[in-house]
C-alpha cells in the first residue's frame, strides 16, 4: 500500500486545498499574492486580483481601488478627511467601552464618572481619550470643510457630496453637544439648559421641540436619558449612514479631487501622466492608512498621558447657575450672537440661514474654476466667514458683554467657582498665616522665615494688587481697601479670604465682597 | 511597488522583512489594546459588596463552637464555627440555585426547593444535590499589621484560627471553593 502513496502528490493537493481556503477568506488573493504584496512585487496573476477584491469582498467594496497620485499629495488634503473618520472610529470604540460603567440617571451619572476616574483601571485614560477625540472630531470636521471649500472640491458632480458633508457637520456638533450633558456636572447641565432653551425659542413648534428633547419643562432624568439615547443610538446611526454615502461617493464614484492646476492648467504630458499615475489600495494606500492610524493613536495617548485631562466640575445644581457659564468652544459663536439680540432671531433664524447658505454653496457658486486665483470672490467670502465666526466666538466669552461687578470679577478670576484657579494652586507650605494688605507697606518678600520663600503666594498677591489698582484707576472701586487674609483653621487646613471693600459711587454706601476658601494640605492642586 | 518581481532565490527580501516586522508590532499593539479593554471591563468589588471582602469581626465576636451558624445576607454566606474551625458557606444550594435555610430543630441545612440536606459544615447528607456546599475563603488578619496570618485551604476544609490571638476575620466572596462531590 505504501508504494502507491505518492507523497509529492498529497503535498500538492494539501497545498491547493489550503490555497483555496485562503482565497475564500481573502476574496481572491492567493497565499502567493499575499506574499507578493509584502515583498513589493507586481500582481502574480491576471486579471489583477488586487482590484477584484474591491468588487467581490464586502469589507473592501467601499474602499477605492486606487487613487491618482496628485490627489494624494499631503498639502492638497492634509489627510483631514481621513483623520475625521479616524476620530469617529476612536469615539465609537472608546464610547462603547465607557458605556460599561456609565449610568444615565441624575442620581448616578456623576458618581459613575467619579468611579470611572478613580476606581477603574484605565478609566481615566479612556475617558480622556473620548473627550479629546470629541474635540478633535469637531476641529478636523471644520478644517476638512474649509479645505474642501478652498480647493473648490464641491463643484459640479461633487455638490451632493458637499451636501452630505454639511449634514455630517451638524451631526458631529449635536453628537458633541449631547455627549457634553452626560457627565451631569454644572458645566454640562447649564450649557444644555441654554441650548434647549434656544430650541424653545423656535417659532411655531418651539415648545414641542423643547419637550421632546428634555422630556419635561426643565432638564431632569427624562432629559438625560433622551440625550443619552440621542448620543449613543440615533446620531451614531445617522452618522454611519451619512459617512458611508459621503465616503462611497469620494472613494468609488468620483475619487478624491485632483489639485485644481492638474485639471485646469495646460501642463506637459509627462507631468500629467505622473499626476494621474495610480496608487493602488493594496498594498500602498492600506499601508499608509495603517501608518496614519498608528501616528494618530500615538499622539492622542501621549497627549492624554502628559498634557490633557478631561475637565469635571461640581455636580449639577439645578438651583444655582455658576458665574462664567460657557458654551463648549464650538458654540461660542452662538453664545456671542445670543448676547446681541432677540433669542429667536439670533438663536434660530440666523443659524438656520447660516447653515442654509452652507448647504447651498455649490449652487450659489456659479464659477466653474477651482483654482484659487480664478475664484477671488469665493475665497474672499470663505475667509470673511471664517473671520466672522472667530469674532463672534470671542464675543461668546464671558469677559465680553456681561457686566460683572469689578470686585466679583477680580476675586472670581483668582478663585473661580468652577475650576482650580491661581489661589487654590498655591502650595500648602507657602500659605503662611497673616494679613496681606494691598496698598499697605507690604515687603517684597512675604515669607522671610521660609527657606525657599513663597513665590507662588507673592505672584498671586501681586496679581491681586495689580487688578485692584487697575480697577481703582478706572473708577470702578472708589476708596478701595483690599486684603488677603490667611488663617490656620484646623490641623492641615488653612482658610484664605480675599476681601475687597469700596464705596459704591451711586449710593455712597461702603460695600464688601469676599470669598472664603478652605485649602487642605492633601488638596489636589492639579486640574 | 516595483514593476519587476524580486529575486525568488532570496527567501525574505528587505521589504518583506520590514513589512512583517511592522505587522508583528501592530499585532503587539492589538494585544496591548485588548489587554487595556479587558482590564478596564473586569469588575472590581469594594469591601462590603458581594464579590468583595466582608469583615465579620474578631475571634472574640464569634459564636461558640457547635452553635447555629450566623447568617450574613449581604455577603450571601453562613458563618459556621465547627469543631475543626470556621467556614463561610455560600448560601446558594449546589443543586439548582435556591437559598437553603438552617433548621434549629434538626441542626442541619435543609433546602426548601427539592429537599437537599447538609450538615453544619456544609457536607452533604442526602438529596438531589450533587456535591457538598460551596464555601468562600476566610482570611485571618492580624489587627495591628494588617497581614494575612492564615487562610482557608483550597480543599474547602474549615480554617483553624490561630490560638491565643484576637484576629480579624474576613470573608472573600470573590473566591469560591467548590464543594467536593459525594459518591
Amino acid at each position: 500500500m505504501f508504494k502507491t502513496l505518492n507523497f509529492t502528490d498529497i503535498r500538492n493537493k494539501l497545498k491547493q486545498a489550503f490555497d483555496a481556503r485562503v482565497r475564500i477568506v481573502t476574496a481572491g488573493l492567493s497565499l502567493q499574492e499575499l506574499r507578493a504584496l509584502l515583498r513589493g512585487d507586481p500582481p502574480t496573476e491576471k486579471p489583477n486580483p488586487r482590484y477584484k477584491v474591491h468588487v467581490t469582498s464586502f469589507l473592501f467594496h467601499i474602499r477605492p481601488k486606487f487613487y491618482k497620485k496628485a490627489s494624494t499629495l499631503f498639502t492638497h488634503t492634509w489627510r483631514l478627511g481621513f483623520f475625521t473618520v479616524f476620530f469617529f472610529a476612536l469615539e465609537l470604540i472608546t464610547g462603547l467601552v465607557l458605556m460599561i460603567y456609565y449610568t444615565p440617571s441624575p442620581a448616578d451619572a456623576y458618581n459613575s464618572i467619579l468611579n470611572l476616574m478613580s476606581n477603574v483601571p484605565f478609566g481615566k485614560l479612556l475617558r480622556d481619550l473620548h473627550r479629546l477625540g470629541a474635540e478633535g472630531m469637531v476641529i478636523f470636521t471644520v478644517l476638512h470643510m474649509l479645505r474642501t471649500f478652498l480647493t473648490g472640491s464641491y463643484k459640479k458632480e461633487r455638490s451632493f457630496t458637499w451636501l452630505t458633508g454639511v449634514v455630517l457637520l451638524l451631526v458631529v456638533l449635536v453628537l458633541s453637544f449631547s455627549g457634553y450633558l452626560l457627565t451631569w456636572d454644572q458645566l454640562a447641565y447649564w450649557a444644555v439648559t441654554i441650548g434647549t432653551s434656544m430650541a424653545e425659542a423656535a417659532p411655531l413648534f418651539g415648545n414641542q421641540v423643547n419637550l421632546l428633547l428634555r422630556g419635561a419643562p426643565d432638564i431632569g432624568a427624562g432629559g438625560l436619558l433622551r440625550f443619552y439615547l440621542l448620543h449613543i443610538v440615533l446620531l451614531p446611526l445617522v452618522a454611519i449612514l451619512m459617512i458611508s454615502i459621503h465616503y462611497y461617493k469620494v472613494a468609488r464614484e468620483h475619487g478624491i479631487s485632483m489639485p485644481a492646476k492638474f485639471d485646469e492648467e495646460d501642463l506637459s504630458v509627462d507631468v500629467k501622466k505622473e499626476a494621474n499615475r495610480r496608487i493602488d489600495f493594496l498594498p500602498d494606500l492600506l499601508a499608509h492608512e495603517m501608518f496614519l492610524t498608528s501616528v494618530g493613536i500615538f499622539v492622542l495617548v501621549v497627549m492624554t498621558a502628559f498634557f490633557y485631562s478631561a475637565p469635571l466640575e461640581h455636580i449639577a445644581n439645578p438651583q444655582q447657575t455658576p458665574l462664567d457659564t460657557q458654551a463648549p468652544w464650538y458654540f461660542w459663536w452662538l453664545q456671542g450672537m445670543l448676547k446681541m439680540g432677540d433669542k429667536t432671531l439670533m438663536g434660530i433664524i440666523l443659524p438656520t440661514i447660516i447653515f442654509g447658505l452652507l448647504f447651498a454653496v455649490p449652487y450659489i457658486d456659479r464659477n466653474p474654476h477651482r483654482q484659487a486665483y480664478k475664484r477671488p470672490a469665493a475665497v474672499a467670502v470663505g475667509l470673511l466667514a471664517t473671520f466672522t465666526i472667530v469674532v463672534l466666538s470671542y464675543m461668546g466669552l464671558p469677559q465680553y458683554g456681561i457686566e460683572t461687578p469689578a470686585a466679583t470679577r477680580i476675586i472670581q478670576d483668582l478663585a473661580p467657582e468652577e475650576g482650580l484657579g491661581e489661589l487654590r494652586s498655591i502650595p500648602f507650605e507657602e500659605l503662611q498665616p497673616g494679613i496681606y494688605q494691598v496698598n499697605g507697606d507690604m515687603p517684597d518678600e512675604l515669607c522671610p522665615d521660609l527657606l525657599w520663600g513663597c513665590h507662588t503666594l507673592e505672584a498671586v498677591f501681586a496679581e491681586f494688587s495689580e487688578r485692584v489698582h487697575q480697577a481703582e484707576q478706572a473708577g470702578k472701586l472708589p476708596d478701595v481697601e483690599a486684603v488677603l487674609v490667611i488663617e490656620e483653621w484646623q490641623a492641615d487646613l488653612m482658610k484664605v479670604t480675599p476681601r475687597i471693600i469700596w464705596t459704591d459711587s451711586q449710593s455712597g454706601v461702603r460695600k464688601t465682597y469676599e470669598k472664603h476658601i478652605f485649602l487642605h494640605r492633601d488638596h489636589n492642586r492639579s486640574e | 511597488m516595483t514593476e519587476e518581481i524580486s529575486d525568488p532565490k532570496i527567501l525574505v527580501n528587505r521589504r518583506e522583512f520590514i513589512n512583517l516586522t511592522w505587522l508583528a508590532s501592530l499585532g503587539f499593539i492589538f494585544v496591548d489594546v485588548g489587554g487595556v479593554i479587558y482590564f478596564f471591563s473586569m469588575p472590581r468589588f469594594k469591601d462590603g459588596e458581594f464579590g468583595g471582602t466582608f469583615t465579620v469581626g474578631k475571634t472574640s465576636d464569634l459564636p461558640s463552637v457547635g452553635s447555629a451558624p450566623t447568617s450574613y445576607p449581604k455577603g450571601k454566606f453562613w458563618l459556621a464555627n465547627t469543631d475543626e474551625g470556621v467556614k463561610a458557606i455560600y448560601k446558594v444550594c449546589t443543586h439548582l440555585g435556591c437559598l437553603y435555610n438552617w433548621s434549629d430543630q434538626e441542626s442541619k441545612f435543609i433546602c426548601p426547593c427539592h429537599g437537599s440536606q447538609f450538615q453544619n459544615d456544609g457536607s452533604y447528607i442526602q438529596g438531589p444535590a450533587p456535591r457538598d456546599l460551596d464555601s468562600f475563603i476566610i482570611q485571618a488578619v492580624d489587627p495591628d499589621s494588617g497581614e494575612i496570618i492564615a487562610e482557608s485551604p483550597a480543599t474547602g476544609a474549615p480554617l483553624r484560627l490561630p490560638e491565643g490571638q484576637d484576629v480579624i476575620i474576613k470573608v472573600d466572596t470573590g473566591t469560591k471553593i467548590t464543594g467536593n462531590p459525594h459518591n
